[in-house]
């Protein structure tokens, strides 16, 4: 198993340590440690509920952690100042599980977007570098339509245009493969392995899309109940005899991950005749 | 049977529930305070960009024209029927003009404005806010560092205080037309009469100035509980609703509260 120690603090992007966080009394993560490595592609696996998405907000900021440090390319997110945040922001892009585009500018100008905000650029050199950002995501024809008209997978890949529109260094991707059909998956997953390779853009892949994630990540994280319980290369995760990995890896119904919500037992409750809800 | 122990309960339910209730109100104020803050740090950025005010005067006060035209012609005409059958009756319908007018500068104009624009205009923005917080909008413009409270609430909340004295001038003005339709026009009362009277008695800083002042308070609380309430929204449809629904629920009363309060300072004698 790939140990910590192994890799060199300057290929780390994203460092997190002791880093605990609570949802008022629902703890949601409890002192986990976790590296993101410069240039590779990170899937973050784990059950629906159990905080994945969380963490991606943790990293980016929009949430600070109760205790331990989140720290990006060196600089302490939970310590920095809303400026400082916002400069750091810049140099990251998230693609939302919906896409979140701007309902009420088309897929031209919410790819313009950032570059429009954050540049002094001339309209002319906006027009072209949107257009190779939509050229990268198949999109070019589609630049006059309104979010209203596109497709799940369409809405996706012009947020992940938008979101490289700057030029990040990283991208953080929440569940991108969730509610896709077999070829917008493909696409997809296409796309964010071509970006990692091609731009060099460490990339954090938060999904519950086991087969999909394991063929583009160059490492994985196993997360369950406010604990990282498997770490490691997918091949190794795929040998792992972790309880938690193998229900996860193996999608077993009941294991570590209970089937059944916590609740009375079951003969005591239809033997009790009570017959409120 | 109720049981002696749980009798003496009840009080203390009652008064946790109340003290709940203040703290919530309290954290929701003290919220709202901090909330406006942000946004009036980003009024720097608005003035940069002032086409988004301009886009939002056209959303919240150029839309909201037709509403506030029509309901202050109503009101106008209403008054100038009510007026005549209460002036006739000492033989002073001449006053008429001074009546409407005096009611629809000093009260009904900033009044029943506010409380159109705070269905029309306030609920929107609330509705617009909430939608865009549900659909991860402003997250994702947080995370293109593009701060959404100088983007999106700023630009809004400055558009609803300056379209609102416009639009309480309008509805006054096309009201003392409403009541001049029903007064000179269908009832007979001498129409030089009714604009000279009028001249001589509405005073332009006692009345108008006043009750531009009131207008231009109320836009403020308006507008900034409608941008708090879609800000501040849980992001569901229920939460939308809910939001919705308080935003026009606490506009109006606070509309209405300011109102007294403003007309106890400026009118009293």
């Amino acid at each position: 198993m790939q140990n910590n120690q192994e890799i060199q603090s300057k290929d780390i992007l994203v460092k997190i340590r002791g880093m605990s966080f609570k949802r008022g009394t629902r703890v949601i993560f409890e002192n986990v440690n976790l590296d993101i490595q410069r240039g590779k592609i990170t899937a973050i696996m784990g059950p629906s509920g159990c905080g994945k998405t969380t963490l991606l907000r943790l990293i980016g900021g929009q949430l600070r952690p109760q205790a331990g440090t989140v720290t990006v390319d060196g600089l302490q997110v939970n310590h920095l100042s809303r400026k400082a945040l916002f400069k750091l922001r810049k140099r990251m892009g998230m693609l939302f599980q919906t896409g979140a585009l701007l309902t009420d500018l088309n897929v031209f100008d919410n790819v313009a977007y950032p570059l429009r905000e954050h540049t002094d650029l001339p309209d002319s050199m906006i027009h072209d570098l949107v257009i190779m950002k939509l050229q990268a995501v198949g999109l070019r024809g589609a630049r006059h339509l309104m979010p209203s008209e596109l497709s799940g997978g369409m809405a996706r890949r012009v947020a992940l245009a938008r979101a490289i529109a700057l030029d990040p260094m990283m991208i953080m991707y929440d569940e991108p493969f969730t509610g896709q059909d077999p070829i917008s998956m493909g696409v997809l997953i296409r796309l964010i392995k071509s970006m990692n390779e091609a731009l060099g853009i460490t990339s954090i892949v938060v999904s519950h899309d086991v087969a999909e994630s394991a063929s583009i990540a160059d490492f994985i994280y196993v997360l369950s109940a406010g604990h990282i319980v498997g770490r490691g290369t997918p091949q190794e995760m795929q040998q792992s005899d972790s309880k938690w990995v193998r229900q996860f890896m193996e999608a077993l119904p009941d294991g570590p991950v209970p089937f059944h919500y916590p609740a009375a037992d079951y003969d005591e409750e239809l033997l009790s005749g009570n017959g409120h809800g | 049977m109720v049981k002696l122990g749980q009798l003496s309960r009840i009080p203390l339910e009652v008064l946790q529930t109340l003290g709940r209730y203040g703290l919530d109100f309290f954290e929701r104020l003290g919220r709202g305070h901090v909330f406006m803050i942000y946004v009036l740090m980003g009024f720097k950025d608005v003035l940069q960009r002032w086409q988004l005010v301009v886009i939002q005067i056209f959303s919240v006060g150029v839309l909201s024209f037709v509403i506030i035209v029509i309901s202050g012609l109503f009101v106008g005409m209403v008054l100038g029927l009510q007026g005549y059958n209460t002036l006739v009756d000492f033989g002073a319908e001449e006053s008429l003009g001074v009546l409407v007018a005096l009611s629809l500068v000093r009260e009904l104009g900033p009044v029943v404005a506010a409380l159109l624009f705070a269905g029309r205009a306030g609920s929107a923005l609330t509705a617009e806010i909430g939608l865009m917080k549900t659909t991860e909008q402003l997250s994702a413009m947080e995370m293109m560092a593009v701060d959404p409270l100088h983007r999106i609430v700023a630009p809004r909340f400055l558009a609803g205080t300056i379209s609102m004295p416009l639009l309480a001038a309008m509805f006054s003005a096309v009201g003392v037309l409403g009541g001049y339709f029903v007064g000179v026009g269908l009832l007979g009362v001498d129409d030089g009469a009714f604009w000279s009277q009028m001249q001589d008695t509405v005073d332009l800083r006692d009345d108008i100035f006043n009750g531009i002042i009131k207008s231009f308070v109320f836009g403020i609380a308006v507008t900034w509980i409608a941008v708090f309430e879609g800000y501040d929204t849980v992001p569901t449809s229920e939460g939308i609703s809910r939001a919705t629904t308080r935003t026009v629920v606490n506009s109006s009363l606070a509309v209405l509260g300011l109102d007294f309060i403003l007309t106890a300072l400026m009118f009293n004698k």
